[in-house]
């Protein structure tokens, strides 16, 4: 495997330049944007890199029709991942594609792109044989039977796919032989070990009963168009959940385990440990009816406790739109908390876990309520952007409805993307200083982070619906010290998704859980980084393992601003 | 010409002059338009004379003939015309007496209950008119006025007409509310609004200390600034205050749960639930604070009720939306 540089290629500038640079990033994040007046070539903290910069000419088609069939309006998802090992983050890009709806010609198709180590990228898809096929919706990226290569499943309308890695830069189809061939509209998926057996399971969610003969005509708008309708005229259906046999097998475990007793109309899932118990329950976005928290109650089984832990409906007690949705330990107490995003005049929440399977919403204190009340939120996740140790939260925002121009003053069709910066408590909205990008609008649905030029810091991957992907490079985080770790289970699950890292650096002391899944759609660089700011020494930084481990690893005199790879048991870092 | 247009046009309230246009446009073509049903002689003489414009001649046959005639479309149409001919002379009296009598008669009659609400209103406009004119400088004229421009969105307008109530009469009830209510009714307000109704909120309270709808805007206001013990305190005072005032429970409730006080949450609510039993975020409100006060198999009833009751209104609002723009 290739050493990752930890040299940022986007920064080969003057002394001076970095200077300004250095000044600009503190200034932006402290909240003095006037200090960004007045110098000819503003630095901001993300910059958009373009394609005829990045290689990266994919378009997403939605295959708009005048019928306005719903799937229209929703993808695509994306996703960082390293399919090829070297140590760089390449892309893959999911695209519509021919249905009972739709029959693009010529074929659309979905696309991966090779990380080129200089900030470019080429597009291997054909030689890598991940086109899909069917009208995609979103991918999520998992080492399903531990080869140490990443395998994908892409979910469609229609039928899902899962491609095995083959390791030698191509994939299989192995979605009949695997057995997770799943019919209908599956929105996004999420690899987790729910079973602490150290193999990746598979959750899938299933968003409404749709065919192009039941979908539905909604009223007219300006000039008589033709609207999508508001997914409360489809049926719920029930999500999936299939169990690894560990031999590339499944075994659809939806009715034994209790996921399947519950019908909804889910977007979003992220896996997650919201009691501490370590097994890893589920909370999933739920469109017009109330969002799902699956706890894992152990032998298999999930108990669906959404209304009771007080995430289901508004405060009020209505279901809102649940779409993109994240967990993280926001306020550092040691509890899970969850965020999901809304449509507008929801506002979105961020629900604070009580240390007892109940959440409060923390949308109104923390100014994000007010701050997203006329946004649709999708792509979404927590991440430490500036590597000061504390977890920003970036968001990616598109109203479906593209006639909502005429029904609404204030809600624009497409919207700007979201960042706020956060300081362990409550965040502060810093969109408006974070580089010209976040003053475009746009139809933001996937979003992924990865760490593309292996830098620190960690850049940000926008799908968007019938248009071309965003690719934002972060140019603020490698100026505070991080380290980045590549966690490698073996008794526990590949990925180690359910992981805990506690770190202390002088009087930093953080944690970090792993997630699996989050955001819509979309998949991330499977490392994390850990920042420490200014602070030029990392103490001592502690790995829990998942189950079935569980075991405690603690590591001191580990190097920063560098990627490492950490393997479960090996007691040492490389 | 209308009478009423000619009134308003000497006179500053505005309010209503497109309704009453319409009553009076509307009014006449249902009355004159259609021919009147063969009855006992004096009430048809009575209906051409009306018919012809004769008012002052058809009025007092007309009366006279209301109340004994045995056929039924020969008392509906004689009392449309009597309240047409009765509102050219303004007999307020007699337009009320026939309204009482078409609507006890003939209560669900479409033509009968649209020709009351436009002479309803236009009573209501005559009765303001009075106002304006005879006591012009009067705190109740000036209140008309304000409650004309908000009905018309003029909330700047509505204030200012508020302020000067306030200058000539300071103590008077009522008003700091209203002008309360007015600032926080305008949209895109500046960022001290909130600030600003409140401190005219706080100020009725000082002149009427038993305002319960004061007492409950300032527990909302503290709400979304999320002060839950200020919020739980004026909600707290509202209810006792009127003990029917079901918003007032609920928010006491809302603001009980958000300072985790979940079983002193209960009782309120219940309350709330009680008032407002059709309510689901009572329901979903009072099932949270069960569920959170260790009381699961009470709020599981709760829930359920929240459950039923918010899927029958997504079930009406999706038959909607199938015929409408999507409703986000």
């Amino acid at each position: 495997m290739n050493k990752p540089s930890k040299h940022n290629f986007f920064q080969a500038r003057s002394s001076r330049r970095q200077f300004l640079r250095n000044a600009i990033g503190v200034a932006s994040v402290c909240g003095f944007p006037h200090l960004l007046r007045g110098l000819s070539e503003p630095v901001y903290p993300f910059e958009e890199i373009p394609p005829e910069k990045s290689g990266i000419r994919w378009v997403h088609t939605a295959g708009k029709s005048a019928a306005r069939f719903l799937p229209e309006a929703t993808g695509p998802g994306c996703a960082f991942l390293d399919y090829d090992n070297d140590g760089w983050m390449d892309i893959y890009l999911v695209n519509s594609g021919k249905c009972d709806f739709y029959d693009p010609n010529p074929p659309l198709r979905n696309a991966l792109y090779r990380n080129n180590r200089d900030g470019t990228f080429t597009d291997v898809t054909e030689k890598a044989r991940v086109q899909g096929g069917g009208y995609g919706q979103g991918v999520a990226v998992g080492d399903y039977d531990g080869d140490g290569f990443p395998d994908l499943y892409v979910t469609q309308y229609g039928r899902s796919i899962l491609y095995h890695n083959n390791g030698d830069g191509t994939f299989t189809d192995v979605t009949e032989k695997a057995g997770v061939a799943v019919p209908g509209w599956s929105a996004s998926a999420v690899w987790f070990d729910y079973d602490n057996d150290g193999k990746l399971d598979l959750f899938v969610c299933q968003f409404v009963e749709f065919s192009r003969t039941i979908n539905k005509s909604c009223g007219s708008g300006e000039e008589g168009k033709h609207g999508y309708c508001i997914p409360r005229l489809y049926k719920p259906m029930p999500s999936w959940l299939f169990h690894n046999n560990g031999d590339g097998t499944f075994t659809d475990v939806s009715k034994s385990s209790g996921i399947a007793n519950s019908l909804g109309k889910a977007w979003g899932a992220v896996a997650t440990d919201l009691n501490n118990d370590g097994l890893m329950d589920l909370f999933v976005s739920n469109d017009t009816v109330p969002n799902f928290v699956f706890m894992n109650r152990g032998k298999g089984k999930f108990e669906e406790i959404g209304t009771f832990a007080g995430v289901a409906y508004s405060g009020d007690g209505r279901a809102r739109s649940g779409m993109g949705l994240d967990s993280a330990d926001f306020n550092q107490d040691g509890w899970m908390d969850l965020f999901v995003a809304n449509i507008d005049l929801e506002r979105y929440a961020i629900y604070q876990n009580n240390h007892d399977e109940t959440f409060d919403d923390q949308a109104a204190p923390t100014g994000i309520g007010m701050a997203t009340r006329l946004m649709s939120g999708w792509g979404l996740k927590f991440f430490d952007y500036d590597n000061d140790g504390y977890l920003d939260l970036f968001l990616a925002n598109g109203n479906p409805d593209d006639l909502i121009e005429s029904i609404h003053s204030l809600v624009t069709y497409q919207e700007p993307l979201m960042l706020f910066h956060g300081n362990g408590k409550s965040f502060v909205n810093v969109s408006a200083q974070s580089g010209p990008a976040f003053a475009k609008p746009f139809s933001a649905r996937g979003m992924a982070i990865g760490d593309f030029d292996n830098d620190g810091a960690t850049d940000v991957l926008v799908a968007n619906n019938d248009g071309a992907p965003i690719l934002l490079h972060n140019n603020i985080g490698s100026q505070n010290h991080w380290l980045g770790l590549k966690l490698v289970g073996t008794k526990s699950n590949p990925d180690a998704i359910g992981a805990r890292i506690t770190y202390q650096a002088e009087d930093l002391k953080q944690q970090r859980m792993k997630v699996g899944g989050g955001s819509f759609l979309s998949s991330h660089d499977p490392r994390m980084v850990v920042g420490i700011g200014k602070r030029t020494k990392i103490d001592w930084l502690e790995i829990k393992w998942p189950l079935p481990s569980g075991k405690v690893e603690r590591f001191t005199g580990l190097p920063i601003d560098r990627y490492i790879t950490i393997v479960e048991g090996a007691g040492s870092w490389k | 010409m209308c009478p009423i247009l000619f009134m308003a046009s000497t006179i500053r309230v505005y309010v209503f002059l497109s309704i009453i246009l319409l009553a009076c446009s509307s009014f006449k073509a249902q009355t004159v338009n259609k021919k009147h049903p063969a009855g006992p002689p004096d009430s048809d003489r009575g209906l051409k004379l009306a018919e012809a414009g004769k008012c002052a001649e058809a009025l007092p046959v007309l009366r006279k003939t209301a109340a004994g005639s045995p056929n039924k479309d020969t008392k509906r149409a004689v009392g449309l015309a009597t309240i047409r001919c009765a509102m050219t002379f303004d007999r307020r009296d007699l337009v009320l007496d026939a309204l009482k009598s078409l609507n006890n008669d003939f209560p669900a009659d479409p033509e009968v209950l649209y020709i009351s609400t436009h002479a309803y209103t236009d009573l209501a406009m005559r009765e303001s008119l009075d106002l304006a004119r005879k006591a012009p400088d009067s705190s109740q004229a000036h209140e008309m006025q304000a409650e004309a421009l908000e009905t018309q969105g003029k909330w700047d307008a509505a204030a200012k007409e508020y302020r000067l109530i306030l200058e000539r009469y300071p103590d008077l009830p009522g008003i700091h509310y209203r002008l309360g209510r007015v600032l926080l009714s305008q949209p895109n307000p500046p960022t001290d609004m909130a600030q600003q109704a409140q401190e005219q909120f706080e100020e009725e309270l000082k002149i009427n200390p038993n305002n319960p709808g004061a007492e409950f805007i300032l527990g909302k206001i503290a709400e979304q600034s999320q002060h839950w013990d200020s919020a739980e305190g004026h909600y707290s005072r509202a209810s006792r205050l009127d003990p029917g005032f079901g918003d007032a429970f609920l928010g006491l409730g809302v603001s009980l749960i958000s300072l985790k006080q979940y079983s002193e949450a209960v009782s309120p609510l219940e309350t709330a639930v009680k008032l407002q039993p059709g309510n689901p975020a009572a329901h979903y409100s009072l099932a949270t604070a069960l569920a959170r006060a260790g009381r699961k198999e009470e709020a599981e009833k709760e829930f359920a009720i929240h459950r039923q009751m918010t899927q029958k209104g997504e079930a009406e609002q999706g038959d909607q939306a199938g015929t409408q723009q999507n409703p986000n």
